[in-house]
C-alpha cells in the first residue's frame, strides 16, 4: 500500500465529478488499487438520484476470520458518515464485500460535501482496519491463559505478511522486512537500528510503542514457515500496550501498523532520491571547478587586446579599405610597367626559359610536357 | 589510451617512474603512478560503516558514469581503489597545470566532505521520519 491517505484519491475524484455533474449520466467505473483493492462505481440515467459504490478488499487473515461478512464496527462507521446519503445495500454485489447506495441529492453543499465524499472514499480503509481491530479484541483468551501466544499471520499485501501476537500485557506486531536491492537494505537497517530504536527510547516518544529491531526472528515466531521468516532486512517488533488501543487511538494504531511497510518503503525511496539530488549538485560544482582549468592562451589573448584609443585610430570602414587597396595596386602597376618591344615575348620564351630537369623521386606533370611538345 | 600506454611502457620500463603511495591508513590512501608523459592518480575513500560504504560506492559510480564531463576521470578505477584519474600530456596542453592540481585536491576534499554530509543528512532524515511515525501512536 503506497498511499498513506485513507481516502482513495481516484475514487474521491470520480465521486466528486458525479456529485458536481448537474445532469444525470451513465457511469460505469472499475478501479483497481494496489493490485488487491477493487471499486465499482455505477450511475444510471434511469435512476438519477442514486449512485452505487461496491468495494472489494483483501482479507487480512483467512485462518482467523470465520465469515466474510462485514463487522459491526464497519457497518457502524459507514452509517456514521450520513444516514441520509449513505445506505448499505444487502446483499452486496457479487464479488464485492460492500455495496453502498449514495444519494447525492441529499448531500449538504459546500465544504461539508467534500468532507462527506472523502469519508466515503475512505470506507475501504475502514473495512481493512476493522478486520485487524476485531482480531486484536477477540483473540482467543484461552490461548493467552495457557501461555500459548500463537502468532496471527496477516497478509495485507501478498509479499508483505506480518504477525500479531497477543500476550497478557501487550500485543506484539512483528514485521519481517524484505527489500529488493542491497542499497535499500542498508538504508532501511540503518533506519531501524540507529533511528527508530533510538527515537523510541527518547523522552519525547516515551508513550509510543517500544520498538526493537533484530536481524534474526524473535522467539515468538518460532514454528512459523521458513519462507516467511527468511528476510534480508531483519525483523521490526512493536510492543503495543493497552493505552495504544484505547478509544480513538485504536484506529490510529491499526492504521499505522497496516501502513508500516509502505512507510518504510517510502522513506527508503525518498532517501535514495535525496542522495541522487545531492550527487547531481556535487557533480555540477566539481565540473565547474574543472572548467576553470581552461587553456592559458585564452587568458593571455584576453589580456593583450590593446587600448581603445589605438583601436579607434586603426579603425577603417570596409569601403575605405577597398578603395585604398585599388588605388595602391594601380599606382604599383604604373610604377612597375615595362617597355613593350615587339617580338620580345617570343624571344624570351625561346631563349630565356629555364630547362626542366626530371627528378628520380618526383613525378612529372604530363600536361606541361605535352604543352612543351606542342611548342 | 592508458592501456596502450601501459602495454608500451611494460615493454620499456625506463619510461615509467616510481609510483608513490600516500597512505593515512589502510582505508584511506592515494596512489600516484607517473610515466614520462602521463600521470595516474588513484584514490581510496574512507568507508567506516555499511552506510558510508554504500554512499561512497554510489557516489563514485555516479561520477565514473559521467567521466566524459571530467575529461581526466577514468571510468574504471585501479584495483583496490575507488576512483582513478589519468592526466596525460594532452590534458596539460589544454588545461592549466596548477589548476588541474587544485582540482584534484579539491575533488579529494569534496568527496570526503560530501560523503560525511550525506551520511549525516540521511541519518537526520531517518530520525525525523522515525519521530513522525512514532508520534502517530501517541
Amino acid at each position: 500500500m503506497a498511499c498513506f491517505e485513507r481516502a482513495s484519491p481516484a475514487l474521491k475524484e470520480i465521486l466528486l465529478r458525479l456529485y458536481r455533474d448537474e445532469r444525470a449520466i451513465d457511469a460505469d467505473h472499475h478501479l483497481h488499487e494496489f493490485g488487491s483493492v477493487e471499486y465499482y462505481i455505477q450511475s444510471l440515467v434511469s435512476d438519477p438520484d442514486h449512485t452505487y459504490l461496491s468495494i472489494a478488499t483483501p482479507i487480512l487473515s483467512q485462518a482467523f476470520l470465520v465469515s466474510t461478512r462485514l463487522s459491526r464496527y464497519t457497518i457502524q462507521k459507514v452509517k456514521a458518515i450520513s444516514a441520509e446519503v449513505v445506505e448499505i445495500v444487502e446483499p452486496p454485489k457479487e464479488g464485492y464485500q460492500l455495496t453502498i447506495r449514495l444519494n447525492f441529492a441529499r448531500m449538504p453543499h459546500g465544504k461539508e460535501s467534500i468532507k462527506m465524499i472523502t469519508d466515503i472514499a475512505a470506507v475501504q480503509g475502514v473495512i481493512l482496519s476493522s478486520q485487524l481491530e476485531e482480531m486484536l479484541m477477540n483473540v482467543n483468551s484461552q490461548d493467552v491463559a495457557q501461555g500459548m501466544y500463537k502468532p496471527i499471520k496477516l497478509v495485507y499485501h501478498p509479499r508483505e505478511p506480518f504477525y500479531v501476537i497477543k500476550q497478557p500485557q501487550k500485543i506484539t506486531a512483528v514485521f519481517p522486512m524484505r527489500f529488493k536491492e542491497k542499497t535499500d537494505v542498508i538504508i532501511a537497517t540503518t533506519f531501524f537500528q540507529q533511528e527508530l530504536m533510538d527515537v523510541a527510547n527518547t523522552k519525547a516518544c516515551a508513550k509510543a510503542p517500544h520498538c526493537i529491531w533484530s536481524p534474526i526472528p524473535p522467539p515468538e515466531l518460532r514454528g512459523e514457515a521458513i519462507e516467511d521468516l527468511s528476510t534480508n532486512g531483519g525483523f521490526v517488533s512493536f510492543d503495543i500496550t493497552s493505552r495504544h488501543i484505547e478509544g480513538k487511538r485504536l484506529d490510529k494504531t491499526v492504521w499505522n501498523l497496516l501502513n508500516f511497510y509502505a512507510f518504510v518503503k517510502n522513506h527508503v525511496k525518498s532517501t535514495r532520491g535525496f542522495i541522487q539530488r545531492r550527487m547531481r549538485t556535487c557533480l555540477k560544482s566539481l565540473v565547474e571547478v574543472l572548467q576553470k582549468t581552461g587553456p592559458q592562451d585564452e587568458q593571455q589573448i584576453k589580456e593583450v587586446k590593446g587600448y581603445k584609443r589605438m583601436k579607434k585610430l586603426v579603425k577603417f570602414t570596409k569601403f575605405k579599405i577597398i578603395r585604398y587597396r585599388s588605388d595602391f595596386t594601380s599606382k604599383l602597376k604604373r610604377i612597375r610597367s615595362r617597355l613593350k618591344i615587339h617580338g620580345f615575348n617570343r624571344f624570351r620564351r625561346k631563349w630565356l626559359t629555364f630547362p626542366i630537369f626530371s627528378s628520380k623521386t618526383k613525378y612529372r606533370k604530363l600536361e606541361k610536357d605535352i604543352s612543351l611538345q606542342h611548342n | 589510451m592508458f592501456f596502450s600506454f601501459c602495454m608500451f611502457f611494460r615493454t620499456s620500463p625506463e619510461l615509467l617512474l616510481n609510483p608513490v603511495t600516500i597512505c593515512r591508513n589502510e582505508a584511506e590512501k592515494c596512489l600516484i603512478e607517473t610515466s614520462i608523459n602521463s600521470l595516474r592518480i588513484s584514490l581510496k575513500v574512507k568507508q567506516s560503516d555499511e552506510l558510508e560504504n554504500i554512499l561512497t560506492k554510489k557516489f563514485l559510480r555516479f561520477l565514473s558514469m559521467r567521466a566524459e564531463a571530467f575529461q581526466v576521470l577514468r571510468r574504471k578505477p585501479v584495483q583496490g581503489y575507488d576512483i582513478s584519474f589519468l592526466i596525460t600530456n594532452y590534458h596539460c596542453e589544454d588545461m592549466q597545470k596548477q589548476k588541474l592540481i587544485d582540482f584534484i585536491v579539491q575533488f579529494m576534499e569534496d568527496i570526503d566532505k560530501e560523503i560525511s554530509e550525506l551520511k549525516l543528512s540521511v541519518n537526520t532524515r531517518g530520525r525525523l521520519v522515525a519521530t513522525e511515525f512514532l508520534k502517530q501512536f501517541i
